[in-house]
This record gives C-alpha cells, structure tokens and sequence, in this order.
C-alpha cells in the first residue's frame, strides 16, 4: 500500500534463473536482489516461474506484496549493499518459453516472455504446460507447440497474463527472425493478434530500427536484459512512471500510457547486429550480402542474417523516420565495459572491478552514474578518462564494429592517440 | 459412374480400386508398409453402402483403439448414409458387444492388474507376484490358442474363473472367448450372421487362434470376408498370433480372390528397397514386389558408437541439427549449422524405436537432459512421465469407490466423461477425455450409455493408447508399438546381435524378429538411422555386441556407415564471470 503512489521507476523483466541452461550458478533470489539495486532496477522480472524447482524457491524465499508482486523476505536480504544503492526492489512473475514447430512448410522456433501476477497463476499455467513438455529439463522450456495455441492456453489458464513475443528480430529464435521467424506477427498469431500488445525488441535492434514498420506502431517496445548473471541485469530495460503495482506495470506496457521509454544497448554491440559468418570471421553489412548472393565470401556457406538486413527487408518506411507518440530511448553502455574501455583492457580484470566499486559506492546506482551523475562528480569519483567516456556515451559518440552471427558487437569510444592524450593532459594538472 | 461413386474412388491406384470394388465372396488384400491399406478398407467400406449394403450390416475390425478411431473418422467423411452405423472397432470392441447382447446382468471388465490380484489371491502369491504374472500369462494363452492347459493349470484356471464369475467378471480373452461359446446357439449365431453380412477385417496376420474361430463363425465358409495384411509384419507370436492363419487363408475360404497392394507411397525408394531385401530373407512368406512411388532418398545411415549413452546422444544431435538447434548453445557449434537450412521439422517428426524397454532408460535420461519434448508410449512400468497408461490406472483404480448417480444425470458421452474424471479427481482431463472420446464410436448410442459402460471401454485401452499424435514431440517406443505409425526420421536404437534379434533364454525366433525389424524400417518417411553401440550395459552386464545381422542383409548400396569415435577426455570450460 506504501507503493500506491506513482513513481517514475526501472523494470527489467526478462532474466533467467539458475535453472536456466548456461546461466550462471549466482542467479538466485538474493542476487537478483543485490544486484537490482547496483544496477537501479526497482522492478525485476524473476525468470523461469515455469520450472518447479525455482518457483519453489520464489515462493521459500519471496512474500507477496498484495499488488501482484513479490518482494525478497526480510532474513534473505544481505547488509553488504552499498548505502548509496540501496532501495526497495519488486519482482514480477515472468518466464520465457521457447516453442518450435512446423507451420506453412517451415520449421519455426519463437521465444515469447510471459507475465502473470500470482504463484497459483504461475502454478495453474505450469499444470498447464506440464501437459505438453517437459517443464523441468531447462528454466526456459522447449514445447512442442504453436506459439498462438501457446498465447491461447496462457489467457485461458490466466486471464490477467501479459504475453510479450521476445527478442522479436534474433534470427533464430523469434517471431521476425531470418531463420525461423515470421513476416508478421499476424502469420504467427492470426486471429490472437490483437492480444499481443508489447514486443521486445531485442539487444541487437533499437526503437529507431522498429519505427521503419508501419505494423509495429501500435505496439509498445519494450527491452529487457535477458541476462544470464548478475551482472549483465539492466543492460537494456523500460522507464516507467506509474504505481508499483501488476496491474499499473501491465496497463503501462499495454497501453503506452506511464511508458516512458527504453534503456537500450546500442544495436551494433548486439550479437546478431549485421550478417556474417563467425567461423570465417566474414561480417558483412546487409548490401554486401546481397552482393555475395547470401553467402560467405571465404568458405561458400550461408551467412546468417542478422537484424539490420530483416528490419531492411520488412520496413516499409525509409531509416530515420519517427511515428507519432514514439517513445524516447536512451542508448548506453554497460559501466563496466565503459571502464574496461578507458584501461583498453577486458570487462574481467580486476582494476575495472575496483573502479566499478568505486563508483558505485560514491555516486549510486549503475543507471544514475551512466545517466543523471554530474560530470564534475563522475570525474573526481572515478578519472578524467571515465567522465569523458561516459560523456560520449551520453552523446552518443562511440565507434561499434557491428555484432554479427552470435558474436558481440566491439565498442571502441577512444582511439589509441587519443586515450594518451586525454591521460596525458590530466598529468599535466 | 456417378458422382458419388468417382468421389469414392477418386485418386486409387489401379490395385486398390480393384480391392474396393470386388465382388461378394472372400477376398484377401496383401498391403505391405505404405501401401494405402486403410485408405482401402475405408473406401471399400464406402463403396458397399454406395451399393447399397446398409451401414448395419457391415463389420470392420481391427487391433488396436488407435486404428479404429482412424477408420471411424476417415469413413464419416466420405459419401454413404449413415456410414457410422457400420460397426468399426477392435476384436475386444465386438465381444463386449456381443457378450453384453447375451448377458442378462451387468458385469464389470477386469484387466491385467486385477487378474494379477485375483491370482495372487488364489495362489498366495505374497512375494512380487512373479508366479502371479506368469499364470495369468498362461491364462491368458489357454485362452487365446484355445488350448486345454496341463493338469496343474487347469487346476488354478477353474478357481481363476470361479472368481471371475463371484466377481461378476470377464477378463480381456473372455470378450473372444465367451463370444465363441455363446454362439454355439444357431439361433444366436444366425442373427449374428444376419447382421454382419459383410466383414473386414484389418491386420489379418496378427489373428490368433480364438479370434480366428470368432471370425470363422460369423463369416460361414464362404462369406463375404475381406482380410487385409501383411505376412512380413505379422509380430505376436507371442500372443498365439499365427502368420499361418494368413498364409492358408486362401485354403481356409474357397474361392477365395486375392490382391496384391505393391505401391507404396510413404518411404524413399531407397527405404522399401532396402527394408524389401532384407525381409527377402524369411521364407514363411507371401512374396510380393513392392514399387516404391517416391524415388530415391538418402542413404540409410548404420551409426557405430562407443555405447548407450553416445546412442541417445547421436539421436539427440541428429534431432537438432534437423530443428535447426534449439537453443543459441547449440548454434554456436559450428560442425552443425546450417545442414537443413530450408527444413520444415517438428519433434513430432521424429521417433527413436528399440527392441526391449530396458533400453529407453538412457534414452530418456538423455532427452530429459536435452530439454527436447517427448513421449514415452506404452511402457507403464518404467515412465515415470505420466502417461495415458497412467491415468488409466488411476481412473481404474479408484472407479471402484465413485458415485455412480452423480453421473447419470450426464447430458453427453462427454460430459458423462468429463464428470467421471472429476468425480474420480483425475487432473488431465483434457488428455483423457480427449481420448476416452476418441475410442468411444461416437453415433453409437447403445454402446455406452452410462458410466459403467464408459468403465468398460476404458478397460479395453491398450499400451498403445498412449501414443497422442496431437502432442508435438519425439516418439519413444518398442518395435512393437511402432506397428502402424510412420515418421519422417525414425531412428532404431541397439541393432545388435542379441537384442535384434533378441536372445530370450537361448533362443530366438529368427522370422519373427526380423519382421519386427522390419515394421521398424518401414516407419520411416524420409530418413532411417540403424544405430548400434559397440559397448552396451544390459541387464546388469556390460557387453560387447556385434551390428544386428539384419544390417548386414541390407545392401551395402542403401547404406552409409558412420563412426562415432570413443571419447576422449572432455576439457573444462572455464566460466567467464565479473565479480
Ligand atoms: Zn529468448
Ligand atoms: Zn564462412
């Protein structure tokens, strides 16, 4: 009841839980907790409610807070968070479930992000789906199903459920995708259509690349992490401004209305940002694919074709255009990688650990050092170096060799010279 | 021809228009795999009431649940009045039938669990009911050969039947066998013979001896009989199942036309040739030349792995690259990719087929692990997914203790079902309506028309039962449950000497088990995979087995072979992590 009142906040609602395959072993509720405060994340998607196991330990460690949303219990919460993260932080139920099958002479697999406000919710849909697959094999399930006859079983079993398709633009895993998607969501969910209101654009496309589908403008976009440790949490998510409470979160994607906008990567840095061929390490924009007749210069095979050439191929406007009412984003990237940036050394060493801890105890959050932190502040907390990273990033200067099948875009905001010289210059003072 | 005579036999082949319009009088129709054998029976069906034979008086029958819904469905489809009155079902379908015409008072059906508890009764049978099981085994064959027993049987059968009779009972052979005594009365006989003037019965070479002697009544000697089958997948012997019943059928019934269905349409050529060469090799056959329609097709690949595990994991591999990966772990390797890149697979294309339960264990441990969906069919004991077998036993159990009248008041089959499950607290209803509906002929209001009926249908649901085509996932099953299912890639588990064909206390019965393989071949569609492993753990014993010697009778031209090396040591991955 505290929570009534509106407040502009940050959901990130697409995780994964430990119980997911190739996630990190730290994904548990006091993680996800700590780490939504390091991050600046006031609403939390939990993951996974579709495995047994893990809504089992959601329901052991977590209390309902009568909006339909759960909180950590009091005796789970850990007293090592820094002071200046510290904040309340809300989970709502979610999960993602991977469906395959065969429609209109093809084999098509579509990932879709599902919400739903209550356990007995989670537990009847689960009952459910438990029907169709094997719900305990991956956090992430893999059914055998229609992804419509899934929505279908997901509003029968949960009438107040939110389905939201994932990822929309990966190749392989989603409604649009290349490889195995679809040209509409109209193809995919036919006369369920309507009930889709929200689509999650995904690490490796923007809103700007979304606004170029007329199709598309009646939906909200909305990004998520889709984070696999803790660490990698908020790296995209959505303002909000409304009450903290199930209802008002899905009346807000579902609408528009108390939808601010999104925090989002940039596109190039996603996996899957221009085509290519990793093995031959061949990236290619989507012109040149076309030129090499869709395949790989170097060994004759198929590229795989990323998400600038699919939203090329289904835009139906030209690149820059804006629809009315479109929702502002802001493009960032994630501190550690920023800091990693100024040392030109890898996200994993130690000194940008220390620095990252540096930071986050004296100015915040990780969302209100990347985007609200003064400049002075962020300067005399951390370096010259990071401050006029963060500026960049800010503006939007970064140079980004495009991400291309499976393999992360390379950011680069200093060039070599000019690294030295910045450092150079703050010698001289 | 009229119109609705061209739309009966629209799109048949040359032979099976020849099956579907034959006259009056025995006939047998040899359809090997893929042949069109229930598109004929149901045309024939079709073309009778054309003709003007009422619905009434035509009898269908075959062996499995499975099959007869088929029939029934694809049969209400085509043109003829009232085709649903035709009596379509299994043996077991039509001695309830008939048992229930001729029984004055109700009675309850009890199936092999209950004839366990019963025998274990009678025999103090305290320990695991071992001694239990293995009489109602010979039971159930005194039953089925229409045998007499040794001294010593016979002895606990007269106590077995005077339980059954206490109970007010018939076991599942009883709905064959008491059929057979009860028309011993001309009077009775000839009505049945009345109304079932003309009979079709499909799976002609799995009849066995009672069910033979059932037909032989209705069918006089020289009625109008239509036997449709197969001598190379005839695979219950073990069941008092005689491939010679086919064979002297044209003895059996004088006069008798035969036609022989040689055109298949569901395998590569590649598969028929192949699966024709190596069942050559029986000599208790009907030699037949089968002409496959679809040209070509990949080599059938026989796959050596180090053992069990690299078996599934093979299946598992093979299953994804065919999906195109399930997951983006997969997509990143590379040997892999983009081998199928235009496939139109779901799981439900698939099925891993094997000789003995004992076998899916592994196979189960690997899919579970893969994530991959996927269904057990029939092996009740070893699941521990829920099946309909599962369910089954559940609804039957606790059938017992329900309220009847609560259920009477029903509006529909379905609802009467749907109740029942409720009453009875059975979660799945959907799953079990679904398919207690679908077994259920469905115009056939004096069939069921209460609970206890609906009871007695449930009691005749087979292992088979379980397979749900509507659920899109892979399809893990014995030889024997294949039988009748086809699947675009069908991959066959532990083609070993020993196991097929498998060595049961020293013994084997060569023919049998090669038609077995067979059936197993002629699942496939598009690809067949033979796998054996060159190390197999089996009941309690690591052996090391050689291929199958059926392999080896497949030439060498059909064939790719493929290796998969023992592994060498997996290497740790270490995990990037911040913090
Ligand atoms: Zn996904
Ligand atoms: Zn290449």
């Amino acid at each position: 009841m505290l929570y009534k009142l509106s407040m502009r906040f940050i959901a990130d609602l697409h995780i994964h839980s430990s119980y997911s395959r190739a996630t990190s072993k730290d994904m548990v509720p006091e993680a996800l907790w700590k780490w939504a405060q390091i991050k600046g994340i006031t609403v939390a998607g939990t993951g996974d409610f579709t495995h047994p196991a893990w809504l089992t330990e959601l329901n052991e460690k977590t209390e309902p807070t009568g909006d339909g949303l759960l909180r950590l219990k009091r005796e789970f919460e850990a007293d090592d968070i820094p002071a200046s993260c510290r904040a309340d932080v809300f989970f709502v139920l979610s999960s993602e479930i991977s469906t395959i099958y065969s429609k209109n002479g093809r084999t098509r697999k579509v990932h879709s992000v599902i919400f739903v406000p209550q356990i007995s919710d989670a537990l009847k849909l689960n009952l459910a789906l438990s029907k169709i697959g094997n719900l305990n094999a991956d956090g992430r399930p893999i059914l055998g199903l229609d992804a419509k006859e899934l929505l279908r079983i997901v509003l029968d079993a949960c009438p107040q459920a939110l389905f939201v398709p994932a990822h929309v633009w990966t190749p392989h895993f989603s409604v649009l995708g290349a490889v195995s998607g679809f040209d509409s969501l109209e193809e995919c969910f036919e006369d369920l259509t309507p009930r889709i209101r929200a689509i999650e654009t995904g690490l490796s496309s923007d809103p700007a690349m979304n606004w170029r589908l007329s199709a598309l403008d009646r939906l909200t976009l909305v990004s998520n992490s889709d984070a696999h440790s803790p660490a990698k949490m908020g790296r995209e998510a959505n303002i909000l401004d409304a009450d903290i409470s199930y209802e008002s979160i899905k009346k807000a994607i579902e609408t528009g209305d108390g939808f601010l906008g999104t925090i989002e990567f940039f596109p190039e840095e996603g996996k899957y940002h221009y085509d290519g061929h990793r093995a031959c390490g061949v990236n290619l924009a989507p012109g040149e694919t076309i030129k090499n007749d869709y395949l790989c210069p170097a060994c004759g095979k198929k590229v795989t074709v990323g998400v600038l050439h699919r939203v090329e191929k289904l835009a139906d406007r030209a690149h820059g255009f804006k629809p009315d009412g479109a929702k502002p984003f802001h493009s960032l990237i994630p501190l550690p990688e920023i800091i990693a940036e100024t040392h030109g050394t890898g996200v994993a060493s130690k000194k940008v650990e220390r620095e990252y801890l540096k930071l986050i105890y004296e100015l915040g959050n990780e969302f209100r050092i990347l985007m609200d932190a003064p400049l002075p502040d962020i300067e005399r907390a951390g370096s010259p170096l990071i401050r006029e990273a963060i500026s960049r990033v800010r503006d939007g200067k970064v140079n980004i060799v495009p991400g291309f099948d499976g393999e992360y875009g390379k950011i680069r905001i200093f060039e070599v010279e000019e690294r030295k010289q910045i450092k150079g210059q703050t010698m001289l003072f | 021809m009229t119109n609705a005579e061209a739309r009966i036999l629209d799109g048949l082949n040359e032979s099976q228009r020849v099956a579907v319009t034959a006259a009056d009088g025995p006939l047998m129709v040899v359809a090997g795999p893929g042949t069109g054998k229930t598109l004929t029976i149901v045309r024939r069906i079709a073309y009778l009431i054309h003709q003007g034979i009422r619905p009434e008086h035509i009898l269908a029958v075959t062996f499995t649940n499975r099959a007869a819904q088929e029939m029934r469905e694809r049969t209400v489809t085509l043109p003829g009045k009232d085709a649903a009155k035709a009596f379509i079902g299994t043996f077991h379908m039509m001695g309830l039938q008939i048992v229930r015409d001729n029984t004055p008072h109700d009675f309850v059906i009890c199936t092999r669990s209950d004839q366990v508890d019963l025998l274990r009764a009678i025999l103090k049978d305290k320990a695991h009911g071992r001694k239990a099981n293995e009489t109602a085994e010979t039971i159930s064959r005194i039953k089925n050969f229409l045998e007499d027993g040794d001294e010593e049987t016979r002895a606990v059968y007269d106590q077995y039947q005077a339980a059954l009779l206490e109970n007010n009972a018939f076991d599942l052979d009883d709905l064959i066998l008491k059929p057979i005594g009860m028309l011993r009365d001309a009077s009775i006989l000839q009505g049945y013979r009345d109304r079932f003037r003309y009979i079709i019965v499909d799976e002609y070479q799995d009849i066995n001896p009672a069910q033979y002697r059932l037909l032989r009544l209705f069918a006089g000697d020289s009625g109008n009989i239509c036997v449709v089958g197969d001598a190379d997948q005839a695979i219950y012997a073990f069941r008092g199942a005689d491939v010679t019943n086919f064979l002297n059928f044209e003895n059996d019934f004088q006069g008798a036309g035969r036609i022989t269905l040689s055109h298949n349409y569901r395998s590569t050529a590649t598969i028929v040739n192949a699966s024709d060469m190596m069942i050559q090799n029986n000599a208790r056959r009907i030699a037949r030349t089968v002409c496959p329609v679809r040209e070509g097709g990949a080599p059938i690949t026989v796959a050596s792995v180090p053992d069990e595990r690299a078996e599934a994991a093979l299946v598992v591999s093979e299953i994804e690259a065919r999906i195109g990966g399930t997951s983006h772990y997969w997509l990143m390797n590379e040997p892999h990719r983009q081998d199928y890149p235009d496939s139109a697979y779901s799981f439900s294309d698939f099925a891993v087929i094997y000789r003995t339960n004992a076998q899916a264990e592994i196979i189960k441990e690997v899919f579970r692990a893969s994530g991959i969906p996927f269904q057990v069919i029939g092996s009740r004991r070893l699941s521990e997914e829920r099946t309909f077998s599962d369910s089954i036993e559940t609804l039957k159990g606790r059938a017992a203790n329900i309220d009847k009248e609560k259920l009477e008041k029903a509006f529909s089959m379905e609802e009467l079902i749907r109740r029942a499950l409720n009453e009875l607290g059975v979660e799945d209803d959907n799953l079990l309506c679904r398919l207690l509906m679908s077994i259920i002929p469905s115009n056939d209001a004096s069939t069921v028309q209460n609970f206890n009926d609906a009871m007695k249908m449930v009691r005749l649901l087979l292992p088979s039962d379980d397979f749900d085509p509507k659920a899109d996932s892979v399809a893990l099953m014995t030889l024997h449950m294949a039988k009748g299912l086809e699947f675009k890639v069908v991959f066959i588990a532990g083609t070993e000497d020993g196991l097929i064909p498998y060595l049961r206390d020293g013994h084997d019965d060569a023919e049998e088990e090669r038609r077995l393989f067979y059936v197993g071949m002629t699942r496939a569609k598009e690809e067949l995979f033979l796998l054996h492993a060159r190390s197999r753990f089996l009941y309690g014993k690591k052996t090391n087995p050689q291929p199958s010697p059926f392999v080896r009778e497949i030439p060498g031209a059909f064939t790719r072979t493929i290796t998969v090396p023992d592994k060498a040591k997996k290497r740790h991955q270490k995990q990037m992590k911040l913090f």
